[in-house]
């Protein structure tokens, strides 16, 4: 597998601290394409030892707009069924430089351990120096270790080490979309965190047209008017819930997107320093990055302020716990309430559709109504769909319930030009029934 | 650091042809800085495989067993303090027995005659520096790279990056009649025979950097010679102004690789296993199958994980002054990159020679360059000084590579890893 891969698949037992490599063939990619189509693939043939899998789309950290995203497969702790987890922010393509597509986690660490993903290098690291600290300690003590300000985490905090059922795993110091608990199957297998960081080249077919295309599309979706938004309050407006602009407003600092993403999903709160100064922060944390529509909607029906609303996500987020269940389970509607609630809930939040896909993401389309007639039946098998695509190859998955404009058509134009392999609808259609099933 | 020489093809009783070989040695030790891995990169894409990589001990001892000596750039009087008064004199014996000096930028200054010491244990070759003076002249364009003393007086740069040259000789048949090539604080050169002058500076361009005003630096470069061939005994200096062995231009390599193969007339390589001109060499390992895999592996980790943090250092606006050469934090990267680029071939091939001594040095000083590259990214975050530990890290970077670029070239050249032949 020549193009737009590193061609190779990690294996790696925590039980017996082996390191395996594997090529990733052209056949399984001729066969499954990529992202969660190889994800499952891969989760099924080391079911037997309760792997966790993190993959790459196949576009993943190319010029094809908005393909920022990995995916955690595994088998949700809070629902027992096989779930698909997005990696956001910068967390996804940092999984593609460090040098691998797909990594098969297998087994339990004997002591707590980490693993640093380099460059082509696999190590499996003593994590003694930050099991029992938060998520942020945890990624600034590895970023101080290994000197990089840039280094990109998966990380567990105190709710994935005691094995909360509500444990969410983080990205670097944030929240993350995971409403399945993998949080607790990191922590179940003595694995703190997973660290990345690469300098890789991926290499593709045909750049110049791969490239040039790539930016014929990013036209067609610059067309669009909902790009003069921005934001995760813009995101719950287009939705039709809670009006979250004014309540958010007063402590908004900025918005930022992923990788290559045209919309900006992401909104930096400042709770603890005026986010309307425009100079170098003197408070050590002033705020939180945040993507969790639903977690601010609940928290604003719960009666919080903006700031404290912010306040608790900076505390799930270090705690590393889903915030979403944090509010709905605990009925607490003070933030001290509801911090001090971490350890005690119980219940469980609703699923969408099958339950295969976070529920972080709205199960209808944002902006845009992609020719949807409005019937709830068909919007949720629209929105499997999607999220199923958009996993596949590696798509922001907000933007792609936003973008009529990235087809299903121009996805596989995109990856057979970048992989000289002729993939068409028919495998499309197959591997999304095989991952949807 | 033992010398030791890689012999083509010499290595065992199978063999059943001779090839004739030029035995290079590149100066690596006290004073250099890194454009000795651009001859590396040179001599490597031209199939001058036969290389010892010195230091100044190395160089003290003798150089009996080379054809040629290449000494790049770095701080012209460390490299003579560092080679000392026995260096001189080994470099001297070299030449005078035959031997091809060729020396690029600062190695093109060692040699000249000077009452500077220590640059006065060598006083070789009768070169006038024209970008020497007593009062140093307005720059138009601040830099830290703008000159560097030399006794009483300075040695200044008039431009730095590319500049073209024009063949001036006809000694050599196979000399570019104009080729480019980068200046980065070489000599603009006179000498009273013209006959000796293969190349003067001829142009600048549009990629040149002009830290004095172009009518000045074209008074002091222009026609003055960038390349010199200088005989003594029974062999020659070359120097070069300009660094002709910078991977970006080719056209100034090949002029670099055709000089050697026409001045150099290397001994036969006998068909009996190689007999080394050695000293002190610690025994010679294989290393095939796992652990030839753990070992590269290990190599690879380090490197990666140096090259994290070299990368985070590029984004701070910090550099050292060690001895009389600013070192800016990309060139950390330099020795961690030219040994990166090489590790794929050494994944792929089956077996590693390495002398015992060396794989203990790669694997000890891998090690050290990355925790001192930590700890030199905390000092400078929180504001302390770096000097010291930067000083260590380059030191090491010298000696890693030098052992890497041993092993490297011992494996690439060993008869299991060679090409099969074409039909």
């Amino acid at each position: 597998m020549e193009y737009l891969s590193t061609e190779k698949i990690l294996i790696i037992d925590l039980a017996s601290s082996a390191v395996e490599e594997e090529e990733l063939e052209e056949s399984l990619v001729s066969e499954k394409i990529g992202g969660i189509g190889i994800t499952k693939y891969l989760y099924e043939k080391f079911e037997n030892d309760d792997p966790i899998v993190i993959g790459c789309g196949l576009l993943t950290g190319t010029t094809y707009p908005a393909s920022a995203s990995g995916v955690i497969t595994a088998k949700s702790p809070a629902t027992g069924k096989l779930a698909h987890c997005p990696i956001t922010y910068k967390v996804g393509v940092e999984i593609k430089f460090s040098g691998f597509d797909y990594i098969v986690i297998k087994g339990s660490a004997a002591t707590p351990s980490y693993l640093w993903i380099h460059d082509g290098v696999a190590d499996i690291c003593d994590a003694a120096d930050i099991w029992g600290k938060d998520v942020w300690e945890s990624t600034e003590f590895l970023r101080e270790l290994v000197g990089d300000d840039l280094l990109q985490t998966i990380m567990i905090g105190p709710a994935g080490e005691k094995q909360s059922d509500y444990a969410q795993v983080c990205y670097n110091h944030w929240n993350s979309p995971d409403r399945f608990g993998f949080g607790k199957a990191f922590g179940t297998k003595n694995l703190k965190g997973v660290a990345f960081r690469g300098m890789g080249l991926i290499e593709c077919a045909d750049v110049e047209d791969y490239v040039s295309r790539s930016l014929e599309i990013l036209k067609e979706v610059k067309a669009n008017d909902f790009l003069s938004k921005q934001g995760i309050a813009e995101l719950a407006s287009a939705i039709g819930e809670e009006n979250l602009t004014d309540w958010l407003a007063p402590i908004t600092h900025r918005h930022s997107a992923d990788y290559f993403t045209p919309y900006a999903t992401i909104t930096a709160l400042f709770m603890d320093e005026d986010p309307k100064i425009v100079e170098e922060t003197k408070v050590a944390e002033p705020g939180i990055l945040t993507s969790d529509i639903y977690a601010l909607i609940a928290l604003k029906k719960a009666g919080f302020s903006a700031e404290d609303a912010g306040r608790l996500l900076r505390e799930t987020a270090k705690y590393g716990i889903d915030p979403l269940a944090v509010v709905e389970l605990s009925g607490k509607t003070s933030l001290d309430d509801c911090t001090a609630a971490f350890d005690g809930l119980s219940g469980s939040l609703a699923l969408k559709g099958k339950g295969i896909f976070s529920s972080w993401c709205p199960a209808r389309p944002i902006f845009n109504d992609f020719g949807l007639s409005g019937d709830d039946a068909e919007a949720i098998a629209w929105w499997e769909r999607r999220q199923a695509v958009a996993g596949i190859f590696g798509i922001q998955p907000l933007f792609a319930l936003m973008c009529p404009e990235l087809s299903e058509e121009n996805m596989l134009e995109l990856a057979s030009l970048g992989t000289e392999i002729d993939l068409d609808q028919d495998l499309l259609d197959a591997v999304v029934a095989y991952v949807c099933d | 650091m033992s010398l030791r020489l890689l012999c083509l093809n010499c290595a065992g009783p199978l063999m059943t042809t001779t090839k004739v070989i030029s035995k290079i040695g590149i100066y690596a030790g006290g004073g250099t800085s890194h454009s000795w891995l651009w001859f590396v990169d040179l001599f490597e894409n031209k199939g001058l495989h036969t290389l010892a990589f010195l230091n100044e001990n190395d160089v003290q001892k003798g150089l009996d067993d080379l054809d040629v000596l290449v000494i790049s750039g770095g701080d012209t009087f460390a490299v003579a303090e560092a080679l000392g008064p026995s260096g001189a004199d080994s470099i001297g014996k070299f030449v005078h027995r035959g031997g091809l000096y060729i020396g690029s930028c600062a190695g093109a200054y060692l040699p000249m005659k000077s009452s500077k010491k220590p640059l006065d244990l060598f006083n070789f070759v009768d070169v006038k520096i024209t970008n020497l003076s007593k009062i140093l002249p307005a720059t138009v364009k601040e830099s830290l790279k703008f000159c560097t003393s030399y006794g009483c007086d300075f040695i200044f740069h008039p431009v730095r990056e590319e500049i073209s040259m024009k063949s001036s000789n006809s000694v050599l048949p196979f000399c570019p009649l104009t080729f480019t090539a980068p200046l980065y604080g070489g000599p603009g050169m006179t000498v009273t025979d013209p006959s000796l002058v293969l190349a003067t500076y001829h142009e600048f361009t549009t990629h040149t950097s002009f830290l004095v005003s172009e009518a000045l630096a074209g008074e002091i470069l222009l026609e003055k010679a960038a390349v010199v061939r200088v005989p003594m005994g029974k062999g020659l200096f070359y120097l070069f102004g300009p660094h002709l062995e910078h991977p970006k231009y080719p056209l100034a390599n090949q002029f670099v690789s055709d000089i050697i193969r026409w001045e150099t007339k290397p001994l036969e390589c006998p068909e009996s296993p190689a007999s080394f001109s050695h000293r002190e060499i610690t025994p010679l390992k294989e290393l095939s199958g796992k652990k030839k895999k753990t070992f590269v592996m290990d190599i690879k980790r380090e490197l990666s994980n140096s090259r994290i943090v070299a990368v985070n250092l590029e984004f701070l606006p910090i550099r050292w002054m060690i001895g009389k050469k600013v070192y800016e934090p990309e060139k950390v990267r330099v020795f961690l990159e030219s040994m990166w680029s090489r590790i794929k071939s050494l994944e792929r091939i089956d077996r590693l020679r390495v002398f015992s001594g060396d794989l203990e040095t790669i694997r000890a000083v891998s090690i050290k360059v990355t925790q001192g590259l930590r700890r030199l990214k905390r000092a400078v975050d929180d504001n302390q000084d770096s000097l010291g530990e930067a000083t260590k890290i380059f030191s090491w970077l010298q000696q890693l590579s030098m052992a890497f670029y041993t092993m490297y070239f011992f494996t690439l050249t060993h008869k299991d890893n060679q090409p099969p032949p074409s039909v």
